[in-house]
């Protein structure tokens, strides 16, 4: 392996820093680039936000999975969404009824961070997981968990008003989407490189590679609700991160592999 | 946002749906990965797998229920009931628990060949059939025996149960189908993975030794619930309609 790659190994607060504050200022970077250019042409950069959230997740995932939770690693991952999902809707509502209508970010977001820390307080006080980063994971994945489901409803809605997320994304149903492909790309990193070997920038650049698959997926979604351009800029956007984060991962994946060899052709059938 | 007596029952009713979620988790007979290579008894995958789709599927047969009453011609002065609504989600959430586990046991038994076998009991307390001896060496039962099918059922009505009371008060508070679904979704979530930790995964029904943990997720689903209800009966329906 005479390859170098690149790799890098970051510290958890570090990653929770650039997770969350990445996150809420390319929520609102996306939304004041479309309200000043009157289009919603960059609804894109919400889905590229939502990347941030997804990396500080995964890290969350593979931190309190190494301890072993005895259900398998998609269940966090569903648990992080469905606490994500409820703050979304409630931050978003909450602010609309209080005529804050941009705060709603940061409102779900706090919300979902105390309930995250509530929810892995239970785990160790009354379920006795007894694991030392319960409490600190499960604030990350709920925190991810929302800026993950906020990101790519931008994304598809194109806008950070109450009644238009909801109008566009839950009752058209692609809340749905957003819930699978948001979940994947938080819990799938760590399930599929689980093990003695398992490297933090391998996980998650695998992370950021599922992120582009779920972004477009969401630029599908978007081609109805946005529109053709808005749309394609998705679905490139998403193709064009899934591709360079793809080949990182497979040279990552070499890096680490003990030996790469080739099989050669199938050899002839033998009649 | 007027907080008055209509209020508190529909947050007592979402706690009381999370905590029926939470208790029917410890029916379903859950074997996980080890079930899926018939080395376990139970049906091969998670829990939270199992609780998505028994609560789903009880989501949407409650939401049908609701859709029905509202054609009846008496629906101005009559209003919805809660009763039937109930039922109806449990009698969705068991067709699709009990389908799960029927299809289940025809690969079980035709398939992978192997007897139906619980490893936690000696006798089957319902048909007292004798166990250990179809226990096969190295495993931890096989298939789906008839106490498990019996306790996934059961299971499968609480879940059902929960999911149409947290999905019915949510109706009655912001009038839109789609919303109140999806956030039922996300109580239910939280309430099948807290309940699945409790049991660290796998669980054979009622007559499993696990099956004694119940009060600990009975605790932990109150706490969290609570929290959720409390935000989900400030959420408003949009101006304007939905």
């Amino acid at each position: 392996m005479a390859e170098t790659v690149k790799g890098f190994k970051l510290e958890p607060k570090q990653l929770r820093i650039y997770g969350l504050v990445g996150s809420v200022v390319g929520i609102y970077l996306a939304y004041i680039l479309n309200s000043v250019t009157g289009t919603n042409i960059f609804s894109f950069v919400g889905a590229l936000a939502a990347l941030f959230g997804v990396v500080m997740g995964a890290n969350a995932v593979r931190r309190v999975c190494a301890y072993g939770i005895g259900t398998g690693v998609p269940s966090i991952g569903m648990l992080s969404l469905g606490m994500g999902v409820v703050a979304v809707l409630f931050g978003l509502s909450i602010a609309e009824q209080l005529g804050i209508g941009l705060l709603g970010v940061i409102i779900a977001l706090v919300y979902s961070l105390i309930f995250g820390y509530v929810v892995g307080l239970i785990a160790n006080r009354v379920m006795g997981f007894n694991i030392p980063v319960m409490e600190e994971g499960l604030t990350d994945l709920s925190g991810a968990g929302t800026l993950a489901i906020l990101g790519w409803s931008f994304a598809i809605s194109g806008s950070l008003g109450y009644a238009d997320i909801v109008h566009s994304v839950i009752n058209t149903g692609f809340l749905a989407i957003i819930f699978i492909c948001g979940g994947l790309a938080i819990l799938h990193p760590f399930n599929a490189n689980l093990g003695p070997d398992e490297k933090q920038d391998r996980t998650l650049v695998n992370g950021v590679m599922v992120g582009g698959m779920s972004t477009i997926a969401t630029g599908i979604c978007a081609l109805m609700t946005l529109g053709l351009a808005a749309g394609m800029v998705q679905i490139v956007v998403g193709f064009a991160v899934w591709y360079y984060f793809f080949v990182w991962y497979f040279r990552l994946a070499k890096r680490d592999a003990s030996a790469v060899v080739g099989t050669g052709l199938l050899p002839p059938t033998v009649q | 946002m007027n907080f008055d007596a209509n209020t508190i029952i529909y947050l007592l009713e979402i706690i009381i749906g999370g905590l029926l979620v939470g208790v029917g988790v410890h029916f379903v007979p859950v074997g996980g990965a080890p079930a899926a290579m018939a080395q376990a008894t139970g049906i091969g995958t998670g829990t939270v797998q199992l609780a998505a789709g028994s609560g789903l599927t009880g989501l949407l047969s409650a939401g049908l229920m609701m859709h029905a009453m509202s054609l009846s011609p008496t629906f101005a002065q009559d209003g919805y009931s809660i009763w039937p609504i109930l039922l109806t989600g449990a009698v969705g959430a068991m067709i699709m628990m009990d389908a799960t586990m029927l299809t289940g046991s025809w690969i079980y038994a035709y398939a992978v060949g192997a007897p139906f076998a619980s490893a936690k009991v000696n006798y089957d307390p319902i048909t007292m059939f004798s166990q250990p001896p179809y226990v096969a060496p190295g495993t931890v039962g096989q298939g789906i025996p008839t106490i498990c099918f019996v306790s996934g059922t059961i299971g499968a009505a609480m879940g059902g149960i929960g999911g149409a009371m947290i999905y019915f008060p949510l109706v009655l508070i912001n009038h839109n189908p789609a919303m109140s679904a999806v956030f039922a979704i996300g109580i239910f979530f939280v309430d099948a993975v807290l309940a699945s930790w409790n049991i660290q995964g796998t669980i054979e029904g009622f007559h499993d030794p696990k099956f004694k943990k119940w009060p600990k997720a009975f605790k932990a689903c109150l706490v969290s619930t609570a929290i959720l209800a409390l935000v989900a009966v400030l959420i408003t329906p949009l101006v304007g309609g939905v």
